[in-house]
């Protein structure tokens, strides 16, 4: 779709693509009353802000643009899809490189922390995360074929899917049509059946709209959704029990303590469990609780480098609020203060930088280490609350 | 000071029950007086807070919605954790709600903290051509394992407001401070909640 054009055409895109990233003007009279206004982001999510917000989106989309520009440059530099060679897999040798693509992989890396440009991120997600190279072991029909194999089904899954499809983000002006949710139905259902264990777990329908806003075409919405859960995030995340989600709250407690030890001070001391607010982080990928924009900012560092960016966004998310959080005395404070914080966090770069500067380094493999270590615990955990209900029904029936 | 200082109690509550009993829009109408028929679907747990006024004290509910896919109740322990109080919700117009409700209860009264104060809500209870289970029974059930029991609907608001206020009075806290004034509150329990609520 965007390939294959000289440089010309790429020029004639990049207008386009500006035209398509409009300045937000609220009305002189907003503006003098400070007042809250509405509008629509560029995935057309409904977003409600004051007149500071709205200059912040502005700011933002400046910068958008200005991105925009870096990569088209770059394209006509290195050549069309010259990011697709620069993958370095984790399995291949470093020193095997050229050392061209190692220049690449680097310039990547950072570009990509600077967000990947609107048009360009379903191309981009789709090669980077192993999307493409997923359905490449498949025939080219196994969606299609998927999909008219499991439509007349009902399981277990499938209703609640259906129970969940008008609730996914409602108001949105494609999401929330018949069509839309048909869509959105056949990712999930698929899905489902694809793999069995997951079946459907409510917080995927979250994600996997967010994936048709942004790849537009369903069937790649889908093998998203698979690299996804196959291969980016841990494993057994949404299986029964939510084991994965467990373990990883465990793991992201203790980075707490080590990265941010005067907040976690203080929220032991008022008895708040951090997971309270992580959950659905870790669930919905921050889907429910950032603007669109700046999550899918989250998302395109996701799908490059991994889960571990996930605990990077959830570490600086309580870092930049350190001074409101440690003058809180009950829970709902320290509620109000992290949802107003991402719930108004329109500006991508400010998050990113405290994630990846401020933060400090996170080595993957002692996420590993520290994943491994935690899983008994969590296992032994769930498997003692399972003994004791079921315990709890023997003496029922006696 | 200590006496001003305990007038004022948080509490945290927390709902639990099946999926589509209403807990959501109990909450949402208790809170903000609305009924709305498709809300986002809650992923592990939605907070909220509401005071109260009873008797010369005020009680700020902290309040824990959970999502109720099965595979969510490995969650469960987080929200009831340090319970002052829980409301088990279940669907009059759905037997299986209630099995799912009496469940709820062993485990929280296996795992919880044992000076909980449970409410059980039959709630839908503006379906009643749809009634699948008999008040007589939920009452009986209620009254042998320590739970207070009333038949609410979200939709109409009926006995939403009340059922807080009443955990709100049995709270052990609150009953342990003097209460000089006694019962002003009680016989117009709903009063003070319908500032936020609209007029049914
Ligand atoms: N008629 C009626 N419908 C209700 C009532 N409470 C909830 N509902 C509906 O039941 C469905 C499930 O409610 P929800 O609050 O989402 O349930 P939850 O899963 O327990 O949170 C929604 O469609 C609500 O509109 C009620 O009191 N009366
Ligand atoms: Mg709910």
């Amino acid at each position: 779709m965007y390939g294959g054009s000289g440089v010309q055409g790429k020029r004639d895109m990049a207008m386009e693509y500006e035209a398509q990233i409009p300045v937000l003007r609220p009305s002189i009279h907003s503006r003098r009353a400070n007042m809250m206004v509405k509008f629509q982001d560029l995935y057309e999510f409904t977003v409600e802000g004051n007149v500071d917000d709205v200059n912040v989106l502005n700011e933002v989309r400046e910068k958008v643009r200005h991105q925009g520009k870096v990569w088209w440059a770059l394209e006509a530099d290195k050549g069309a899809n010259w990011y697709l060679e620069s993958f370095v897999p984790s399995t291949l040798l470093k020193s095997s490189l050229k050392f061209s693509t190692l220049v690449n992989a680097i310039t990547l890396k950072k570009l990509i922390r600077k967000g990947i440009p609107p048009n360009l991120r379903p191309k981009v997600w789709f090669s980077l995360s192993g999307a493409a190279k997923k359905k490449s072991t498949v025939p080219d029909s196994y969606y299609n074929d998927l999909i008219s194999a499991v439509e007349h089904k009902v399981t277990p899954a499938t209703k609640q899917i259906d129970h969940d499809l008008p609730r996914t983000f409602p108001g949105h002006p494609w999401l929330d049509t018949p069509e839309g949710h048909a869509s959105l139905r056949r990712v999930l259902v698929g899905y489902s059946f694809r793999d069995s264990d997951v079946g459907y777990c409510q917080g995927l329908n979250y994600v996997a709209a967010l994936l048709l806003v942004v790849m537009k075409t369903e069937e790649e919405a889908f093998w998203m959704l698979a690299v996804l859960l196959e291969n980016v995030l841990v494993s057994d995340c949404y299986t029964t029990n939510l084991s994965g989600c467990h373990v990883e709250q465990r793991v992201f407690k203790d980075l707490l303590t080590k990265k941010c030890p005067r907040i976690a001070a203080h929220l032991g001391a008022l008895e708040f469990d951090v997971s309270l607010v992580c959950t659905e982080w870790f669930l919905c990928l921050f889907s429910k609780s950032l603007p669109s924009e700046t999550t899918l900012r989250v998302w395109d560092v996701l799908f490059y480098e991994g889960a571990k960016v996930l605990f990077s966004v959830a570490l600086a998310i309580f870092k930049m609020n350190e001074e409101e959080l440690l003058v809180t005395h009950h829970v709902g404070d320290v509620i109000n203060v992290i949802q107003r914080s991402t719930h108004y966090l329109f500006d991508p770069d400010e998050l990113l930088t405290v994630a990846f500067e401020k933060i400090g380094f996170m080595i993957t493999t002692n996420i590993s280490k520290q994943r491994k270590k935690q899983e008994p615990a969590v296992m032994a955990a769930l498997d003692q609350r399972i003994r004791r209900l079921n315990s709890l029904n023997d003496d029922e029936k006696s | 000071m200590a006496s001003s200082a305990n007038k004022n109690i948080n509490a945290k509550l927390v709902l639990l029950g099946d999926v589509g009993a209403g807990k959501s829009s109990l909450v949402l109408r208790f809170v903000k007086g609305q009924f709305v028929e498709f809300q986002e679907s809650t992923i592990g747990a939605a907070f909220f807070s509401q005071t109260v006024a009873v008797n010369d004290a005020t009680v700020k509910f902290e309040i824990w919605d959970t999502a109720g896919q099965e595979r969510y109740h490995s969650l469960a322990p987080m929200y009831y954790r340090g319970a002052a109080a829980a409301i088990i919700v279940y669907d009059i117009t759905n037997q299986a709600s209630f099995d799912r409700a009496k469940k709820w209860v062993q485990e929280l009264q296996a795992q919880g903290n044992p000076n909980m104060v449970m409410a059980l809500a039959g709630n839908k209870a503006d379906m009643l051509d749809g009634r699948a289970v008999a008040p007589e029974d939920a009452q009986t059930y209620a009254q042998e394992n320590g739970l207070f029991f009333l038949e609410t609907s979200a939709k109409t608001a009926a006995n939403v407001n009340e059922i807080f206020y009443e955990i709100a009075k049995r709270l052990p806290r609150l009953q342990q401070t003097p209460n000089p004034s006694g019962m002003v509150l009680v016989d117009r329990p709903t009063e003070r909640a319908n500032s936020a609520s609209c007029c049914s």
